[in-house]
Formats: structure tokens, C-alpha cells, sequence
């Protein structure tokens, strides 16, 4: 027989996670900081660049709240690319629509 | 036969008897979970990349500038002598969302929707440190920590409240608002509605843990996992509003 026990698997933290979570809500305000100062730097610009650029950092920040805060970076590889392979393709399919809004645009003209 | 499952165990990550992914049930449901619920947030902000730009950009703004007086009439001066509400016309954000609590009669562009923003990093900061706390069993620093996450998130959600009944004020309906296209009050009140219920089933989640926290369960349990898959999903909806603040208010 074996016995049932309640197990919990999980990969341990680092050392001095503390102080990386800190380090990461720093790097988030600054992100922030710098999309707002970029909206009002870039308010007269319209270009397919600019919305790049933003989603861009849209995804660092991401990366810095999926990897550090959701732990995502200390899990193993077939859970990392369990959840974010579909999520690549997800903002692929943002960028083609956002293209294709385009063209929808100027074919409306 | 201990021996021979051991090295059979080490040699095929897939071959049963532990979990392949080193998580237990409860955290790889949460993950399938949230990446379900990224699809049906991706479906929607799909549909505002793509509504937004099959719309003009929106007309470049030098009348107004931060920091300058607003008027009451404000809206109705923009859609009939400056004309920068119009159909064809996306609205600029810095136009729409420049109101601030108890500053009236300010053009403050974006200064409400920026604070939003930090409140709900921080209360991801201080989950986070819940979740570290749990880690320890340090139960007093975990109930501590989850406290300042549900007040983040009861703020966060007040907050939103202020800005749809300010914008609801100012004429924004479901099927129509004075800012132009029919699709951006409607996009905003479905979009920003929809993250604003995940905020809010987090907060219930949040005070269900809390509680539990507080009464000993987790200790009991000899572990503090449950606080780690809330904060999965705590984290998720903030992960969220960092693309809904990007698509809304910067695109």
C-alpha cells in the first residue's frame, strides 16, 4: 500500500527574492513613466512604428511581471513554453489585425 | 523495486509517477486558466487594434495644453469650434481622460489613468510579497501583505468607478458618445468593464485567502500554496491592464 500524502512540488525561490521584487516594481514604474513621457513626446506622430514601439513595451513590462512576479522564470521549460508559445502567436495575431485595420482604413477613403 | 521507478523517474520526464512540470494540480490549472483567459482579453483587444485603426489618427491637439484651464463645456467646444471630436476621427486620449478627483476645472491628460496604473503595479508588489512571506510561514507578514493588496485593489476598482461615471457624465453611452466613432465609448465600457470584473473576482478571491489566512488554515495545511495561485491570478489581471492601459490610452 501506499500511503497518500499531500506532496507540493514547486521550484525553489532564489535567494534574496525580496530584493528582486523590488528591483522588478522599479523597473515597472520606469516603464511606465517612459510610456507616458513617449505618448506626449510622439503626440503629433502617426505611424505603424509608433504603435511597434508601445506594444513593444507592453511586452517587456510583461515579461518582467510574468517572469519575476508570476515566477514563471525559476519554472520549468515545458511550463515557460506551455503558456507563452500560444501567447506569441496571440500577438502576432494583435500585429496582423492592426495592419489589417489599415488597409481597411484606405479602403474606406 | 524503490531503486528501479527512482532511475526510471530520472531518465523519462514523461514517464508517470511525478509531474512533469514540477507544479502541483491546483498551480498548472490556474496557468491553463489564465492562458484561456488571455485568449478571451487578446479577442478583444484584436478588436480594438483593429477598430482603431481603420480610423483616421486622431487630429493632432495645439489648443490645449497640460495644466491649462477647462472649461464646463469643454466636450461640446471640441466637437463644434475646434472640431476635434468627429466621426472619421479617433479621439485623442489625452482629450478624453484628463479629469482628476476633487481638481476640477484642470487639464491634467492621462494624470488619473497613470496613478491607476501605479496603484495596481503596487498591489502586485505587495501580493508578490505575500506569496514570499507564505514561502517562510511567516503568517503575521502574509496577512499583512494580502491586507495591502485587497486595499490596492478596493482602490484600484474605486477609481474605476470615478472615471466611467465622469466619462458616462460627459455623454459616453454604450451606443454613442460625443467624441466621434460610435465603437470607442462602446470598446472602452466592454474592455475596461470586462478587466474591472476580473479586479473584482480578485479582490473576493483576495479577502476568501485572507480569511483564511487569518484563521489558520494554510498553517494547519503546513503550506501557503493557495496564496501563490491567487496571486497567479492577481498578477494576470495586472498583467492585463498594462496592455488595456497601453491599447486605450497610448495607441
Amino acid at each position: 500500500m501506499i500511503e497518500q500524502t499531500e506532496h507540493i512540488e514547486h521550484t525553489d525561490a532564489p535567494e534574496n527574492m525580496k530584493g528582486k521584487i523590488w528591483r522588478t516594481f522599479w523597473i515597472l514604474l520606469a516603464f511606465t513613466v517612459v510610456d507616458i513621457l513617449l505618448y506626449f513626446m510622439l503626440l503629433s506622430t502617426h505611424s505603424m512604428w509608433k504603435n511597434a514601439l508601445f506594444i513593444l513595451l507592453g511586452v517587456v513590462k510583461a515579461f518582467y511581471i510574468v517572469g519575476i512576479f508570476m515566477h514563471m522564470q525559476f519554472e520549468r521549460k515545458t511550463l515557460m513554453y506551455t503558456i507563452i508559445l500560444p501567447m506569441i502567436f496571440v500577438i502576432f495575431f494583435i500585429a496582423l489585425m492592426i495592419i489589417e485595420g489599415d488597409f481597411t482604413l484606405t479602403s474606406r477613403l | 523495486m524503490d531503486t528501479i521507478t527512482l532511475s526510471t523517474e530520472k531518465k523519462f520526464t514523461w514517464g508517470g509517477g511525478k509531474s512533469p512540470f514540477n507544479v502541483s494540480y491546483g498551480k498548472l490549472m490556474m496557468w491553463i486558466f489564465l492562458l484561456s483567459d488571455a485568449f478571451t482579453f487578446s479577442s478583444l483587444l484584436i478588436a480594438y487594434g483593429f477598430i482603431r485603426t481603420s480610423f483616421l489618427s486622431p487630429i493632432p491637439n495645439t489648443t490645449v495644453k497640460p495644466f491649462d484651464h477647462l472649461s464646463h463645456t469643454f466636450v461640446e467646444d471640441m466637437v463644434e469650434k475646434t472640431k476635434y471630436f468627429v466621426q472619421d476621427h479617433w479621439p485623442s486620449p489625452e482629450l478624453v481622460f484628463n479629469h482628476f478627483p476633487f481638481i476640477h476645472g484642470i487639464h491634467l491628460p492621462l494624470f488619473f489613468v497613470s496613478l491607476m496604473t501605479f496603484i495596481l503595479i503596487f498591489s502586485s508588489v505587495t501580493m508578490v510579497l505575500a506569496v514570499e512571506a507564505g514561502h517562510r510561514m511567516a503568517k503575521k507578514e502574509v496577512s499583512k501583505y494580502m491586507l495591502l493588496t485587497i486595499l490596492g485593489g478596493a482602490a484600484f476598482l474605486g477609481c474605476q468607478a470615478w472615471e466611467w461615471t465622469t466619462f458616462i457624465g460627459e455623454g459616453a453611452r454604450l451606443f454613442g458618445n460625443p467624441y466621434g466613432p460610435r465603437s470607442f465609448a462602446a470598446l472602452f465600457f466592454i474592455v475596461t468593464g470586462f478587466h474591472g470584473f476580473h479586479v473584482f473576482s480578485g479582490v473576493v478571491l483576495n479577502i476568501i485567502t485572507y480569511v483564511n489566512v487569518l484563521k489558520g488554515t494554510y498553517e494547519k495545511r503546513g503550506h501557503y500554496e493557495m496564496v501563490e495561485k491567487v496571486g497567479l491570478y492577481w498578477h494576470f489581471v495586472d498583467l492585463v491592464w498594462v496592455f488595456v492601459f497601453t491599447f486605450f490610452y497610448l495607441l
